[in-house]
């Protein structure tokens, strides 16, 4: 019982792992719709959001189920804890990109101050870091993730950075306050983004170790 | 474990005829707690179990070493007397085991073999022991029918009863509910709970969601050792040893 047990364990990381990167796929393109100014790219993304809450039901019932018959115990009860807090962070990422993809329909018809200012930078961050945390819950590798506090630091940081100008070229011209603020809110969902993937990497040093840490 | 202990064993070894079944067992067992000890079989849990009130005297062979303080005193000094010893050592197993005698006999028969015989004490022996193993509500009208009519659940808390009615500090238990059914095993765990305000239990069970359920603190033995010991807690989340890892996830034994 216990080999059948630990088959559909590993089922569940494999279709976990599928449902991550589906979330890490999300916000990738509409990040790069968002870039290209490319609307027919968001609207494929905005199409996935019922794909990616499939998968949410149903890998979070294949959760439940087994610890309803297994009672998993050490690192098996581990697995199950960090995997369902891996589903519903990839939920959130996915969410998060379409929300970008929404607003690349609102704002494409002009071309972009600034060249977006640093928000592909911070989206490429962003999305290493998603790759790293979803890599070390399926590797094990907690090597990927020991950097991610100050990782999240600079994220932090270029939020920040974003925020303050956008509210100058505000400033300069109030014609530029509708797609700014649309960038400030892009950087807000980039950070949050880099949260999910900060929640991750606490869940797979949890699952790893059996320790919690918290990611600042 | 940092709280105070009522047993202490240091470097245990134990030996039937040349087969070596425990192995430099150290561990303390907290006083008013309830320890459970798992492991495959053969692994020395119940062998232990029986060593702590001296029971595997009773075998050809047994040879043991080390040291095992009750109290703070040597069990295996010269000057121990046994019964006394197995008085302040309750057991209980896995069969349950009641005399082919009524339901009162069973439970005065200990308090009349350590000097009792006044009738009153007697019945207030038996009515107390039967309220705290939780059965007296189902037997104060028939404590005169023969023990051998109730069912196994009800026998096996008779015997609970039976053991506090000497007043033991410490109650092992092996195996306890491994002949009941679920709700009857319920009510045993529901009992193990709260004889713990009074008592300090060791209980030896395969049911490892018994373990966790029950006990405070959990032994892994494993080959005559004990592998890890620490609160049930930490053993069933997150185990120091890769050893009871691979047990507690069902990946041996």
């Amino acid at each position: 019982m216990a080999e059948k047990f630990h088959t559909e364990l590993n089922n569940l990381r494999a279709d976990t792992l599928e449902m991550a990167h589906l979330g890490r796929f999300m916000l990738r393109t509409a990040v790069d719709a968002l870039i290209r100014q490319d609307a027919e790219l968001a609207a494929s993304v905005v199409a996935q959001k019922e794909e990616i809450h499939q998968m949410e039901v149903r890998l979070e019932e294949h959760c439940y189920h087994l610890i309803a018959l297994n009672q998993p115990m050490a690192k098996d009860m581990r697995v199950i804890v960090c995997t369902l807090k891996v589903i519903t962070a990839s939920l959130r990422i996915g969410r998060y990109g379409k929300v970008i993809a929404n607003i690349v329909k609102e704002i494409s018809d002009k071309p972009h101050i600034a060249n977006l200012m640093s928000i592909p930078h911070m989206a490429d961050l962003v999305i290493d870091m998603v790759d790293d945390a979803v890599a070390a819950y399926e590797s094990d590798n907690l090597r990927l993730i020991d950097d991610f506090s100050s990782r999240d630091d600079t994220i932090d940081a270029l939020r920040h950075s974003i925020f303050r100008e956008g509210i100058s070229y505000m400033m300069e011209d109030p014609k530029n306050i509708s797609r700014c603020t649309h960038y400030i809110m892009v950087a807000r969902y980039l950070e949050r983004c880099a949260d999910h993937a900060c929640k991750i990497a606490e869940n797979v040093q949890y699952m790893e170790t059996g320790e919690r840490v918290e990611i600042h | 474990m940092s709280e105070s202990a009522i047993i202490t064993t240091n470097n245990v070894n134990l030996w039937y005829h040349e087969k070596q079944a425990l192995q430099s067992v150290s561990i303390k067992i907290p006083r008013n707690r309830v320890t459970a000890l798992i492991g495959p079989s053969g692994c020395g849990k119940s062998t232990l179990l029986r060593c702590f009130n001296r029971l595997n005297d009773l075998i050809d062979h047994v040879k043991c070493t080390g040291e095992i303080t009750l109290d703070d005193e040597n069990i295996y000094a010269p000057s121990t007397d046994v019964v006394t010893l197995r008085k302040k050592v309750g057991m209980v197993f896995q069969k349950p085991n009641p005399f082919p005698k009524s339901i009162y006999e069973n439970v005065a028969y200990g308090p009349r073999v350590h000097g009792i015989r006044d009738k009153a004490e007697l019945d207030r022996i038996v009515e107390q022991s039967l309220r705290h193993a939780a059965i007296w509500d189902e037997v104060k009208e028939r404590l005169n029918d023969s023990a051998l009519g109730l069912s196994g659940g009800q026998q096996q808390r008779l015997c609970i009863a039976r053991t506090l009615a000497v007043e033991p500090e410490v109650i092992l238990m092996d195996e306890p509910c491994s002949a009941l059914d679920p709700i009857a095993t319920a009510k045993i765990e529901n009992l193990i709970e709260r004889l713990k305000e009074d008592y300090t239990v060791i209980i030896v069970t395969h049911n490892m969601q018994q373990a966790a359920r029950v006990s405070d603190y959990t032994g892994f033995m494993y080959l005559g050792r004990l592998i890890e010991c620490g609160k049930t807690g930490q053993i069933f989340e997150h185990p120091k040893e890769e050893l009871t890892e691979n047990y507690i996830t069902g990946r041996f034994g």
